[in-house]
């Protein structure tokens, strides 16, 4: 018992996370009900946020019909806070924060409405928060991704779901960029970088990261340092074929190599049909299958990714 | 050789300059793979034209950092093993191989590496090149094989451990086959 308290010590409480990935339907919110299933089962708080605005069905994956309160009810209500639209969920341990029934506007929630939510996250009284992303990469999906404290990338061993996952990390790095670049107010050195762009030969943040240490040594070091702690992680779901078992670390490979983005692959998650059977019974698939692999593959990953970094 | 460009292609292949060659193969074959044409984790990054030419900067890298090794091979000579000092200490034996050298230098060379009773593997302990180059030299496998400049090192150092006669012939008679297959090729 002590030995997961003393791993667990030096992680912020509540530790955030985000999950994302680019493309629609690769298992972003299983994979954020599995991994909150398996901390809420081994005793720790946890809550599941369906950020997933204007298409959130997070209570449907955890077997709820109706919602009670939503975001779109704290949007509605200036007095009310994160904390009062908690809902209890059949399951020990684990509450929701849905976003159902939102408006049409309520996809663009307004800056104001987005920083609120943000803040408040973070003092809501739980061991874990999970923020279910929708699929896109808008500035409301990228700033709830760098708000967490991990970033997590889900794709599938398909071309079309590994291009959106691209397109995610180079919008998800360029928007991290741009708020370094304002805090250390250097602006126009990005300006004249990305300016000169194609002359330079620029195509990637490697590149980018390259010119501007080369423009001013000082500051570029700066924003390369501001920079390193973006490391999110990645998980390949439906893996069936053998030789996709390594496509992570490749993919990881490839960003390192070409965009100068690290990742960290904590592993990979199996086709287990059993996924859809257990989503069409609209159960979880922890409950509905505990031993499935699935459920082996998801826990392995939240065993590695709990562990303190570094 | 400039030691930046060489430590330039050491950061393009993920790797500390101190890596061993087989460390430095290792990275090479794993980023050919990556950016080959089938690979699915690239697939949406380049078109063809990059991808080749991406190709092209890991092949010169990779040679490279393999030439700076030959030249680096007469220091390490110092170091060599307890293994490696017996086998210095051998006399000479004459050995019979029926390849000949001018027709079939490749061939020639693993029959005196068979006869002298080394595996691939010794040979590319002793001469700091690759196993994988080494069987692309005792095979004709021009394909596999790096440009001229390095090449002729090789030969020669793998011509050295297994003690062929007339060295300077040998390598000659390798790189003109080569360079006619290269030239055919371009044809």
């Amino acid at each position: 018992m002590t030995g997961s308290v003393d791993l667990e010590h030096k992680a912020p409480r509540p530790r955030i996370w985000a999950i994302g990935g680019g493309k629609g339907g690769v298992g972003k919110s299983v994979f954020s009900t599995g991994m909150a299933m398996t901390l809420a089962q081994k005793g720790e708080r946890c809550i599941m946020l369906d950020a997933d605005l204007g298409g959130a069905n997070l209570h449907t994956f955890l077997g709820m019909s109706h919602p009670g309160r939503t975001l779109s009810d704290l949007f509605r209500n200036q007095s009310l806070g994160l904390k009062d639209i908690l809902l209890s969920t059949p399951f020990e341990n684990l509450w929701l924060i849905s976003g159902a029934r939102a408006m049409l506007d309520m996809a663009n929630p307004s800056y104001l409405q987005k920083m609120k939510v943000i803040r408040q996250i973070f003092s809501l009284n739980a061991d874990h928060i999970f923020i279910d992303l929708g699929a896109g990469s808008a500035f409301n999906v990228l700033d709830f991704f760098l708000a967490a404290h991990e970033g997590v990338v889900v794709v599938m061993p398909t071309p079309t779901s590994i291009e959106n996952a691209y397109h995610f990390l180079k919008a998800v790095y360029y928007r991290k960029l741009r708020k370094v670049v304002r805090e250390l107010k250097v602006e126009r050195l990005i300006d004249a970088a990305l300016s000169a762009k194609v002359k330079s030969g620029i195509r990637s943040p490697r590149d980018l990261m390259i010119d501007l240490q080369h423009r001013d040594p000082i500051i570029g070091e700066q924003i390369v340092r501001a920079m390193m702690p973006f490391r999110p992680r990645l998980i390949v779901n439906q893996v069936q074929r053998n030789e996709d078992r390594d496509l992570g670390k490749k993919i990881a490979l490839a960003c390192r190599d070409f965009f100068g983005i690290e990742m960290t692959v904590p592993g990979l998650i199996r086709t287990d049909e059993r996924v859809l059977m257990a989503l069409k019974s609209r159960r979880p698939v922890l409950e509905m299958f505990p031993n499935c692999p699935f459920a082996e593959d998801v826990r392995r990953i939240a065993q590695q990714m709990t562990r303190v970094r570094r | 050789m400039d030691e930046d460009a060489i430590q330039l292609s050491f950061d393009r292949l993920g790797l500390s300059s101190q890596a061993s060659i087989r460390e430095v193969e290792r990275a090479y074959r794993e980023l050919c793979d990556l950016y080959s044409e089938e690979s699915l984790a690239t697939y949406s990054l380049m078109g063809y034209a990059e991808r080749q030419e991406k190709l092209e900067l890991l092949r010169t890298d990779y040679e490279r950092i393999l030439h700076s090794r030959l030249h680096r091979a007469p220091v390490a000579a110092n170091l060599q093993t307890a293994a490696d000092r017996q086998y210095s200490a051998l006399p000479a034996t004459i050995v019979c191989v029926d390849a000949d050298p001018g027709q079939d230098p490749g061939t020639f060379l693993q029959q005196m590496r068979e006869a002298r009773g080394l595996s691939l593997r010794d040979v590319a302990e002793r001469t700091k090149v690759g196993s994988f180059q080494l069987q692309g030299i005792e095979q004709h496998r021009f394909d596999v094989l790096p440009a001229p400049v390095y090449l002729r090192g090789f030969l020669k150092e793998f011509a050295r451990v297994v003690e062929a006669p007339d060295i300077e012939a040998l390598v000659d008679s390798f790189m003109v086959l080569y360079l006619n297959a290269r030239d055919g090729k371009m044809m």
